[in-house]
């Protein structure tokens, strides 16, 4: 099964810098939150979907639909529920499942054409440590590792007969520790290897270190850091003359 | 001065278990030393002390001193050790993390601060030497087994250590794979690096300069390969499989010479008629029967194609082919985890589509490779009960059944041991006592002896043989071909999603070329009698027939 995202492509989102995409990504976070009625919050959706299919990564979020329509379900439905049923608490609810929507699909973009090397070496570029910026981009690389050894381990107890579609919820969660515990085990015995294997390539060694990906801010770079900073105003300028808004809130 | 000078070492881990106990050892500058024994010998731990990842990482009592090019290596960081002491770890898996091949190769040098031209130089020359070339921009995740593993020491030698450590780069890789490292160390000898190896295959460490067998966190021998392969009853003590060759030739190791030698006698026909009629097994009824089966995982792809594969009762089967052909994706039908893309399944006469999978699980059992990803018991007891309690057998009938299957894998007494606690063997016996508790009629074990040293293995072969004559029929997955020789009465090949060869072990061991082209090599005594134009496959058979 492959689980990562990142796809091997020449588009013009791939060939951005890193640092570029990670503050075009908090761009796009920033933009989602700018305004509540659903009408405004799907324009702005559709800027990250348009950037996926001409950096040929709409796949990705294909295979995301389970997750995304959960997110945008749930949200449409809670919302209303908790902020008193009547028309606008319903705008509101949908407009927020639309948030959360663009924020994950920004989060695919930018995973599915940023290599995690590229994403430690525009963290480090932006300033951070380099060991905190390389421990984020291992968890986007060790997710999917997890996720692997969770599905053969499902497989190796459904051939030892666990059922775990019968029962009522506190039997059905207790069928879950035979899954738990060798997820966990196998996990913590791989970090440690790892982390053996890390040292021993000279992680953390006394000369400075260099990087091997080569990259430079250009034109393209500055026009698309352009482009988000004068969307953004112009949002914000929107959302406080009044416009995008069906309750008074975030 | 000496590349390694080792004194005194004693080292405890946390844990309380003594891995060192006195070693004093020393290495020369360019020498090619292969490290054997057992499991739990103290191999590992050894290597682990050549750039510090003992005691500073792995932390516990140490003792004694490591001098690496006179430096000690308890005053230097292992990154800045790492420059000088490369180490191979022995789960190539774990150790690749990059996205693509060329990056995994230089994290090492943009780590010790190379310049990018000088690392792009240097990756270049480090995957030519291993053979990846023409991979550089691949995923390591899409390589092969063997591949990953070429890439696992490319990464390692980018930063050109004078010393290379592997621990264990052999097992899990199909025999075509293992040839592949041992050319790279040959190469590498011709540089004159230091080369120290753990290794459990013995046909390979003849060439070594040096060969050391450790037991009990100790050296039990340190001097030349020739003057101890020899020795058989010493190579058994220490869990190492003695080579064929010798077993048969009692005057030589080498397979060259054993080729004059075999040219100089006679395979007895009558003999060999007798072993061939022997493999004529009475067959049972058919339990599996699989008919035109493809898979594709993602449209387009086939993990398997065509297959029609008949499995009777009683049978002995192994099932070989290189790492990724589709021998798990097969076996996987037969339980239900996988179901055909086209073309059927029939176990027992019941389609696999219409049985419920429990029901299927009770009749086909699967033990998977890795006994870690199905341990979760606070007791072995436990564990081993997990099975039937969910196929719902009564209290009293699983007592019962844990205690017989405890009794068959030889871990009486083990009932109230924690299983995590137990050594790799001893875990993937628990795993197989947990199926055997569940009674099923076929058993499945997806490379049962990977990770186990020789002793171990033959334990575990043995168990599965007494298994098969006790009515069990058997399926294993494996990449070790002298336990096929020894053990299975049918081998499957598989390459590429295909059946390419089926028969008895004799017949297609016999077929040399098909086998190679689906990297696989026979192992030498089978293929010295191949060149007498008949096969024999143990040195049993050998004593038997040859004269």
């Amino acid at each position: 099964m492959e689980l990562f995202l990142y796809i091997d492509k020449r588009s013009f989102i791939h060939r951005l810098d890193p640092r570029t995409k990670i503050v075009g990504a908090i761009g796009f976070f920033a933009l989602a939150l700018v305004f509540n009625h659903p009408l405004y919050v799907f324009i702005l959706l559709c800027i990250p979907i348009i950037l996926s299919s001409i950096s040929f990564t709409l796949g990705n979020i294909y295979r995301m639909r389970v997750l995304l329509t959960l997110l945008f379900f749930f949200s449409s439905v809670l919302w209303p529920i908790f902020l008193r049923l009547s028309r606008e608490a319903i705008l509101y609810g949908i407009a927020m499942g639309l948030r959360l929507d663009m924020m994950t699909i920004t989060g695919i973009l930018f995973l599915s054409t940023t290599r995690q090397e590229e994403l430690s070496f525009g963290l480090h570029k932006l300033g951070i440590p380099y060991r905190i910026g390389f421990a984020l981009s291992m968890a986007t690389r060790l997710v999917p590792v997890f996720l692997g050894t969770g599905s053969t381990v499902i497989e190796a107890q459904k051939s030892r007969g666990l059922d775990l579609d019968t029962g009522n919820i506190f039997v059905r969660i207790k069928k879950h520790i035979p899954l738990i515990i060798p997820i966990f085990v196998s996990a913590i015995k791989n970090t440690d290897k790892l982390a053996m294997a890390l040292e021993s390539k000279g992680f953390g060694s006394d000369s400075p270190r260099t990087y091997y990906i080569e990259s430079r801010l250009d034109v393209r770079d500055y026009a698309f850091l352009f482009f988000i900073v004068l969307l953004l105003t112009f949002c914000i300028y929107l959302r406080l003359k009044g416009y995008g808004i069906v309750l008074a809130r975030l | 001065m000496k590349a390694i000078a080792i004194k005194g070492v004693v080292f405890t881990y946390k844990t309380g278990t003594k891995a060192l106990n006195g070693i004093d050892l020393y290495v020369n500058e360019g020498e090619f030393v292969a490290l054997m024994g057992k499991n739990g010998a103290g191999k590992t731990s050894l290597s682990f002390t050549l750039n510090g990842i003992i005691p500073k990482f792995l932390k516990g009592n140490f003792t004694g001193s490591v001098h690496i090019f006179g430096v000690d290596t308890k005053i230097q960081k292992i990154a800045n050790l790492s420059k000088v002491v490369g180490l191979v770890f022995q789960d190539f898996e774990s150790q690749l993390f990059s996205t693509s091949v060329e990056l995994e190769v230089a994290f090492s040098l943009e780590n010790f601060g190379i310049q990018r031209e000088e690392i792009r130089k240097r990756v270049d020359e480090s995957l030519a030497l291993v053979g990846l070339g023409e991979y550089k921009n691949r995923n390591p995740a899409t390589l092969s087994g063997g591949e990953k593993q070429r890439l696992a020491i490319a990464s390692v030698l980018a930063a050109s250590p004078s010393i290379i450590v592997m621990d264990e780069p052999t097992t899990d890789l199909d025999p075509l794979g293992k040839e592949h490292i041992f050319a790279i160390i040959k190469r590498l000898q011709k540089e004159k690096r230091t080369i120290i190896i753990v290794e459990h295959e013995t046909e390979e460490v003849q060439s070594a300069d040096k060969l050391i067998i450790m037991g009990y966190g100790k050296v039990a021998f340190n001097g030349k390969p020739e003057d101890v392969l020899k020795d058989i009853e010493l190579l058994e003590q220490n869990g190492i499989r003695p080579i064929g060759i010798t077993c048969v030739f009692k005057s030589t190791l080498n397979y060259e010479e054993a080729k004059q030698l075999v040219k100089k006698g006679r395979i007895n026909p009558r003999a060999y008629e007798e072993l061939v009629n022997k493999d004529r097994k009475a067959l049972g009824e058919p339990l599996v029967e699989i008919k035109n089966l493809c898979h594709c995982y993602e449209e387009g792809t086939f993990a398997l194609s065509d297959i029609n594969l008949t499995i009777h009762n009683g049978e002995f089967i192994a099932i070989v082919g290189q790492n990724g052909s589709g021998k798990t994706t097969l076996v996987k039908h037969l339980n239900g985890l996988l179901y055909p893309t086209k073309g059927e399944v029939y176990i027992k006469g019941i389609d696999s589509r219409k049985w419920k999978r429990k029901e299927l699980a009770k009749v086909v059992g699967y033990v998977f490779q890795n006994p870690d990803h199905q341990i979760f018991a606070n007791t072995v007891e436990e564990e081993v009960a997990f099975g039937p309690k969910n196929f719902g057998v009564e209290a009293d009938e699983i007592n019962i059944r844990v205690k017989t299957a405890l009794k068959s894998v030889g871990l009486v007494g083990y009932e109230e041991k924690d299983p995590f606690s137990l050594t790799k063997g001893e875990r993937q016996r628990v795993a197989v006592a947990s199926l055997l508790a569940a009674r099923p009629e076929i058993i499945i074990l997806d490379e049962p002896t990977t990770g186990l040293d020789y002793l171990e293995t033959r334990r575990m072969m043995e168990l599965i043989k007494k298994l098969n004559n006790m009515g069990y029929t058997i399926i294993i997955i494996t990449h070790a071909m002298w336990v096929v020789c020894e053990y299975a009465h049918r081998t499957i090949v598989i390459n590429d999603g295909k059946i390419i060869l089926d028969g008895t072990t004799r017949e297609v061991f016999s077929k040399e070329e098909i086998l190679l082209s689906a990297h696989i090599r026979p192992p030498q005594l089978v293929r010295l009698s191949n060149i007498l134009g008949k096969t024999l496959l143990t040195a049993d058979e050998w004593n038997f027939s040859f004269t």
